[in-house]
């Protein structure tokens, strides 16, 4: 059977007119930064020096969505438990043969369907840039794929923040918290880890030559592949190769030693890896919110 | 049905529940009296399965509502004092939710919708939101909520509170038909009369303890003979009589107040457990006391809500 807490929160969401909101100014959003940045190509005629924004175009619509996802998502899901909980429906949840899990995935599942829905309906206009080439089918596919996961992970921590946190508000602002924080904490490898492992690797040319992909894959610090920005970044090298130079020129070892390792790792499987790393914490984050929503309340009668 | 084991519950160091003891039989619509702060919620959310206590436990039907929840919560329906409803939502979405949590079949969901909505007298509110209902008929579709899974035993938190007269008295209705049903029925009130009204048997717990569980005819009989004697003297005797009577009154050692309520009416209290009603009778006669009328003073169940909560 379906689970309950996902089929009727899903319909009450799509009967209220926030929802609405949300898809269509996410669209809107979407379309005009489309049109700015494929403005050259919609001019009489077309230099060649604009063809390069193709790709660029597809880059910017990816970055945007994940920008949006990560706004969008605290906001939609910080009642998702404390709203339960401050509107008193959350006892009456509680007392069914429902499992907590389930009850907290369903209430992630619901927010993910309606971010789902507007990557969805997003992926016409990011289809925009085949039109003018230098971008397959399948790689914006992947990108899609790829904004699923990161949807998926803003969710979790939205629900999670929701689960600890008894006020909608106070859930909403530490849901962007805590994003920025699994930000920031899962960058540092890449910022300041600089194994010994990867220096002795690079610094002999046969080591490095022989490295292998797997071998490469496992240089990489794990915690990294829980960074949302890190798989986009990931991804976009992966797909468009247009960071090489840049971090090159950085000159900074630690981020460039990394890079190196995600080179020989392949970038699209290091994006895809920082995608299911997501889920998967995600699954966790939201077993740690299962646990919470069985806390006591707070003592009013007793 | 419901048997609960020397229960007890901490709030860091403030005590709920106190070691509490209780048996309740199939079938009984069973009261849970108590003021302010004497562990009702606490006992009742224990019991469906939203706490744990720090000692002790509960068994309903055989299953121990501690260990082993997932079980105890087809058994238990349960009824909070304050619940919001959904909005957006019509009367039958909400109960078709709430079954769909206890994973009932379609073709039997759509089969107890009906007879519960006919049952707390909502049936033509079916395809009405939630959020229009009074407040008297939210808290009739919430019954309706909490007997979606058919359970053995309902749990109803103060479930009249709030409401006028009118609403009151239809959900006293629904009571005695669940009653009539078979189902067990504890149901909390701070109210004592409200509740010996429809009971059978009733508990009154105060800070945490027990104070009284048993029949509501028990519990009268235990606080009658307790109540103070009125001795009334025929009007228009001299003052002299009535100083003789309180004179006689003192010397005896059953006798712990006299209390002169009017002027010809002595109201006497007598230590607890003895039955020297007849004795003091006896000497009041003998004395020449016009006696005119004398008799146990009546005993409503405020006063022995007040009178059993007192000592706790």
């Amino acid at each position: 059977m379906l689970n309950p807490i996902l089929a009727f929160s899903a319909t009450r969401r799509m009967r209220s007119f926030r929802t609405m909101l949300i898809v269509i100014a996410y669209m809107a959003a979407l379309m005009l930064i489309a049109l700015f940045v494929l403005s050259p190509f919609l001019k009489d005629e077309i230099l060649l020096s604009s063809l390069g924004r193709s790709p660029m175009a597809y880059l910017v619509l990816l970055g945007v969505q994940f920008v949006m996802l990560l706004l969008i998502a605290p906001a939609m899901t910080s009642g998702s438990i404390a709203g339960e909980r401050e509107r008193q429906t959350l006892d009456l949840l509680l007392v069914t043969n429902t499992g907590s899990f389930r009850i907290v995935m369903g209430k992630a599942l619901e927010s993910f369907a309606v971010l789902a829905l507007v990557i969805v309906c997003g992926l016409p206009v990011m289809c925009l840039c085949l039109l003018t080439g230098g971008i397959s089918f399948g790689q914006i596919l992947i990108g899609e794929l790829f904004l699923l996961a990161e949807a998926f992970a803003c969710v979790s921590v939205g629900v999670f923040c929701s689960a600890l946190f008894r006020s909608t508000v106070v859930s909403a602002v530490m849901s962007y918290l805590v994003m920025g924080l699994i930000g920031v904490v899962t960058a540092l490898p890449f910022l300041f880890g600089y194994p010994q492992r990867i220096t002795d690797v690079l610094y002999d040319r046969a080591l490095y030559a022989g490295l292998s992909e797997a071998g490469a894959r496992a240089m990489i610090s794990p915690v990294l592949y829980l960074n949302p920005g890190f798989g986009l970044l990931a991804l976009a090298q992966g797909q468009l190769h247009l960071f090489t130079d840049a971090a090159s020129r950085l000159g900074w070892g630690r981020i460039y030693a990394t890079w190196l390792m995600g080179d020989r790792a392949g970038w699209v499987f290091v994006a895809m890896a920082c995608a299911a790393g997501m889920i998967v914490a995600s699954v966790a984050l939201l077993g740690a919110a299962s646990r919470l929503i069985r806390r006591k309340p707070k003592r009013k009668g007793t | 049905m419901l048997k609960i084991e020397n229960l007890s519950k901490n709030y860091g160091g403030f005590s709920a529940l106190k070691g509490l003891s209780l048996e309740i039989p199939d079938g009984a619509l069973h009261g849970f009296v108590g003021p302010n702060g004497a562990g009702k919620t606490t006992t009742m959310r224990i019991l469906a399965t939203l706490m744990k206590p720090t000692s002790g436990t509960a068994y309903v039907d055989g299953t121990d509502v501690v260990k082993d929840g997932q079980k105890a919560r087809k058994l238990v329906g349960y009824m909070p004092d304050f619940f919001g409803v959904y909005d957006s939502l019509k009367c039958w979405e909400y109960l078709d939710f709430y079954a769909r949590c206890y994973r009932i079949g379609q073709a039997e969901r759509k089969r107890m919708i009906g007879q519960l909505l006919e049952l707390v007298q909502l049936e033509e509110k079916e395809n009405e939101y939630v959020d229009s209902l009074s407040r008297g008929m939210k808290q009739r579709l919430c019954l309706a909520r909490s007997l979606i899974h058919d359970p053995k035993l309902l749990i109803l938190d103060e479930p009249a509170s709030g409401m006028d007269p009118r609403a009151r008295a239809e959900m006293k209705g629904i009571l005695r038909t669940l009653r009539e049903m078979g189902k067990t029925v504890m149901i909390s009130s701070h109210i004592l009369p409200e509740l010996a009204e429809m009971c059978d048997s009733l508990t009154i717990l105060d800070h945490g303890e027990l104070v009284f569980s048993g029949s509501v005819d028990a519990l009268a009989d235990r606080m009658n003979g307790n109540a103070p004697l009125d001795i009334r003297m025929t009007e228009g005797c001299g003052e002299e009589q009535v100083e003789a009577a309180v004179r006689c009154l003192k010397e005896m050692p059953a006798v712990t107040e006299i209390l002169r309520e009017e002027p010809f009416l002595l109201r006497v209290r007598m230590a607890e457990g003895t039955d020297e009603c007849a004795e003091v009778l006896r000497r009041l006669v003998i004395q020449g006391v016009p006696v005119r009328d004398f008799h146990r003073a009546p005993m409503n169940l405020e006063k022995v809500f007040m009178e059993v909560t007192q000592d706790a």
